[in-house]
């Protein structure tokens, strides 16, 4: 038997335990010990004894404050999905998303990829639209992915009792013209009927209006806008 | 285990962290991230290595806010413990394995189990006065590998001694505190 537990025997036990909340182990020795406490209550006993009594020397590790570019990359690291403000706020990183990029970023937000997944020749000719408005905590995204609908999918907003949300496309500064009704709790899917079709593309603008229970009287919009944003080409 | 107020509040950040409360995660950041980088940057004694310790020892402290059992320990103690463990894993990571057979030690089983686990003020100087028992070499090298993370070989060097006999001196201290603290 080594020196070490020789020395234990008649004294209260080895200092392995000790050795072990003292760092003083390698990297086998530490990993073997960690896995006897596992398996023994009595060994957890001991290393929290020593782990508490050590810990009355804490104080003695003075204060330096990290630079302050510590905590973003702990957020980053964490939060990947950068602040809502920030991301929705620029139109560009959804122009910079490439097709490949595009399943994470539509995972990101919470959609769902139409199945079978495009393949990577349509997702180049995908749309999308990010809607929102100042003062407005409602946020949709819009993605249009060649096959006549709009797949629609709210990431803030709460319902509000005898009103509805209704959906609009605004096309070459055209009136706005009614898609319908859409969902603030749920995705939903809006058909683009022939009119809106022929002339949606980039450049064409997606709005969202608080409207009476039902719709908007007469097709015309009533409400405010809660939340619009233009169709950009990803 | 009676709590001051501010390591209440400490407790009460940890416990919000569990419940996945961003701003309690970041309160706690700012109350406690310059008392754990300076845990971190005094083991490994390097900026660079410090800064990105910190930050995985936060991404720790936010996966693992569910474990801190308020009673136990200090939260204070524990974040620490966090932060010196992550320290010391990296110092283990880049150490060449000893060759030692002296460390594979038995434990024993008739060891007796400590009274008391928790950590009261009493305790807190206890520890400054059992180290007081021991020779003041030796005291030092147990301050050393707890503040410092040496090993036993920095150790052997620092106090320029054989390896094997800086292991007997610190096991034999070890023994002899530990029956001073649970005198």
């Amino acid at each position: 038997m080594s020196t070490g537990s020789q020395d234990s025997k008649g004294q209260g036990g080895s200092p392995l335990v000790a050795e072990y909340v003292l760092g003083l182990l390698d990297s086998a020795e530490h990993l073997r010990v960690e896995k006897l406490i596992a398996d023994s209550p009595a060994l957890q006993k001991e290393r929290d004894f020593w782990s508490a009594r050590f810990a009355a020397l804490d104080s003695e590790f003075s204060e330096v404050t990290p630079p302050a570019r510590t905590w973003q990359s702990i957020e980053t690291r964490l939060f990947p999905t950068p602040v809502r403000a920030s991301w929705w706020d620029s139109l560009a990183l959804w122009r910079g998303i490439t097709g490949g990029a595009l399943a994470i970023a539509v995972a990101a937000v919470g959609f769902s990829l139409v199945q079978p997944a495009p393949d990577s020749a349509a997702l180049t000719t995908q749309l999308v639209a990010a809607l929102r408005a100042e003062g407005s905590d409602v946020q949709f995204v819009a993605l249009y992915d060649g096959s006549g609908a709009v797949r629609l999918t709210a990431l803030s907003g709460s319902e509000i009792p005898d009103r509805d949300y209704e959906l609009w496309a605004i096309q070459g500064g055209g009136v706005p013209v009614s898609m319908g009704i859409v969902p603030v709790t749920a995705r939903s899917v809006v058909e683009l009927s022939p009119a809106i079709q022929a002339g949606w593309g980039e450049g064409s603008v997606l709005a969202i209006t608080l409207e009476p229970k039902g719709g908007a009287p007469n097709g015309i919009a009533t409400g405010p806008i809660v939340a619009q944003g233009a169709v950009t080409r990803i | 285990m009676t709590m001051q107020p501010a390591a209440r509040e400490v407790a009460d950040l940890i416990a919000r962290c569990a419940l996945r409360d961003r701003d309690a995660f970041r309160h706690l950041y700012d109350r406690t991230s310059a008392k754990l980088f300076g845990v971190v940057l005094r083991i490994l004694r390097d900026r660079g290595e410090a800064e990105e310790a910190v930050q995985e020892v936060y991404v720790k402290i936010w996966q693992r806010a569910g474990q801190y059992i308020p009673g136990q320990t200090s939260p204070i103690s524990w974040l620490v413990a966090v932060a010196r463990n992550h320290a010391l894993d990296m110092l283990r990571a880049r150490r060449p394995a000893t060759d030692d057979i002296d460390q594979v030690l038995d434990l024993a089983d008739d060891m007796p189990t400590p009274d008391r686990v928790a950590e009261t003020n009493e305790d807190g100087q206890r520890i400054t006065k059992c180290l007081a028992t021991l020779d003041p070499e030796r005291a030092e090298a147990v301050r050393g590998a707890y503040l410092d993370g040496f090993s036993y070989e920095e150790l052997a060097q620092r106090y320029a001694v054989p390896l094997n006999t800086m292991r007997t001196w610190l096991r034999r201290s070890l023994l002899k505190l530990r029956e001073c603290l649970t005198a």
